[in-house]
């Protein structure tokens, strides 16, 4: 239960470390989109119009800086999904500008896609928070689904350690009745129990998180060896492995205080 | 010590199994309780212990009224009771000397002092050399002894026997009720559970007499009955 919980885990703060990179990348920057030329206005005049967007975007309130996308650097984002035959110099791909934005500026969007569009109607000023609303949506909802993933295994856990403390019981019950019979207090008794669930649950609980960490690690080295270029870098950092290392206590205090309650429970209908 | 006063008790919906029973044990006094089969001897046992509540009547032990307690109260007069049981009810995975030091473990002791207080014990009751071994390979009166031990290893002020001889021949029955007097000439109080009439008759104490959910007291320093009187001393 703890391999599962540590994966959940794991996969909830992949996908907010991930999803905060791309909200920081992402938030600081514009991709101003220059619809391609008609054939009769190829050549200089296309470029000059470019060229005038880039300056007025250099001069705007909150830009740190504008730069014209080369066709290489264009082809190279076009690739993954259009391959390397895919990429034509016949292909009528608009020009893009990538705009930097100067740290927390806020800049009126609505007036610079007005001013740009004056020189070259049809200019597209994205400021990416559709599609990354939709990614930030998409990594909310897996994290949401990681704590249910949590909660039902906490649960799960509960359920089995009520279940095994009810068998101990029935199996140990002349011990507990001598136990009872010779004056101990029911959170004597109770200790024995939680003190064996605690360290069940300890010992389970650090295998199971030791096969998680293989598996992530050996998932994250298999991603890189792949070069993949969809999936991002899946490697934790530090604290978020210092998080994962409190699953195995966590769980086993859950075992020890489940394990105390049942005791108790069945003990207070003794006389 | 022990004071029973109108006190009832029936198993669910079934026969009185003690009837309105009356009496009290003074503090250092010796009884044996007797009948036949089913009369009600080890249940009268088992309330004494706090094993069981009473469906009437109240009774009290150390002075305190039992239906006052709290469970954690309970647990320490419980600690003032030593037990004996027919099955002796040694754990079979403990060694004597382990099973014998339980009564002191539970009331937190530790360490080598019980050790020492165990075996001591365990070399008056004549199983010096028994001490690591484990009771599936004793014998009935060597098992007895050792639950004999158990129960007066933390001093107890009342000692409850459930026919303690009924597992043993006739001489090591005589050897152990001789045990249990000696408990008794050190200020233990003991009532002892038994159907041998014989060793009843061979031991001259006050008898407790079972029948019919009522009791009688015969050959009394104490009388106190609400039913059929029996022969006082």
């Amino acid at each position: 239960m703890v391999y599962l919980a540590s994966l959940a885990v794991a996969a909830a703060l992949l996908v907010h470390q991930v999803t905060e990179r791309w909200q920081t990348s992402l938030s600081e920057g514009l991709t101003i989109q220059v619809p391609p030329p008609a054939a009769a206005d190829a050549g200089g005049a296309y470029t000059a119009r470019v060229d005038q967007l880039i300056q007025i975007l250099r001069e705007w309130p909150g830009v740190a800086h504008a730069r014209h996308l080369g066709p290489a650097e264009v082809s190279a984002l076009l690739e993954p999904w259009l391959g390397e035959a895919g990429v034509s110099q016949d292909l009528p791909v608009p020009a893009l500008i990538a705009v930097e934005l100067a740290p927390g500026a806020a800049p009126d969007l609505p007036a610079l896609t007005s001013e740009l569009q004056g020189v070259v109607p049809g200019v597209l000023v994205d400021d990416h928070q559709r599609w990354l609303g939709d990614l930030l949506a998409l990594g909310q909802s897996i994290k949401i689904g990681a704590l249910v993933v949590v909660l039902l295994i906490i649960l799960s856990a509960v359920i089995a350690v009520i279940f095994l403390t009810r068998t101990g019981l029935a199996i140990h019950q002349q011990v507990i009745s001598l136990l009872h019979v010779i004056g101990a207090h029911d959170a004597y008794i109770a200790q024995q129990f939680q003190i064996h669930a605690f360290r069940l649950g300890l010992a389970g609980g650090l295998f199971g998180l030791s096969l998680a960490a293989a598996t992530i690690l050996s998932v994250g080295a298999w991603l890189r060896a792949t070069e993949n270029e969809v999936l991002p870098d899946l490697a934790l950092s530090l604290s978020n492995w210092s998080l994962l290392l409190l699953l195995p206590p966590a769980t086993a205090l859950v075992a020890m205080l489940t394990a105390r309650l049942t005791v108790l429970r069945s003990l207070s209908r003794m006389p | 010590m022990v004071r029973f006063e109108e006190v009832s008790l029936c198993y669910d919906a079934g026969p009185e199994i003690l009837s309105r029973v009356s009496f009290a044990l003074d503090p250092g006094s010796f009884h044996f309780v007797t009948g036949a089969s089913g009369a009600g001897k080890s249940s009268l046992l088992r309330l004494l212990f706090l094993g069981l509540q009473p469906s009437g009547g109240r009774f009290s032990l150390f002075g305190r009224d039992v239906a006052g307690l709290s469970r954690s109260e309970r647990a320490l007069v419980r600690r003032r009771i030593g037990v004996v049981f027919q099955d002796f009810r040694l754990l079979a995975h403990l060694n004597v000397v382990e099973n014998v030091a339980l009564p002191l473990r539970v009331t937190g002791q530790k360490g080598q002092k019980i050790h020492e207080h165990v075996t001591e014990l365990l070399s008056w009751v004549g199983l010096a050399d028994q001490l690591n071994a484990k009771p599936p390979t004793l014998s009935g009166g060597q098992q007895q002894r050792v639950a004999i031990a158990r129960a007066v290893i933390a001093r107890p002020s009342l000692l409850l026997a459930d026919e303690p001889t009924g597992n043993v021949d006739d001489r090591l029955a005589v050897r152990l009720l001789y045990l249990l007097e000696e408990l008794n000439k050190l200020g233990t109080t003991v009532l002892i559970a038994t159907h041998n009439e014989s060793l009843v008759a061979r031991f001259n104490h006050p008898v407790l007499r079972l029948k019919d959910g009522s009791i009688t007291l015969e050959r009394a320093a104490y009388v106190s009955s609400t039913s059929t009187a029996g022969t006082a001393a």
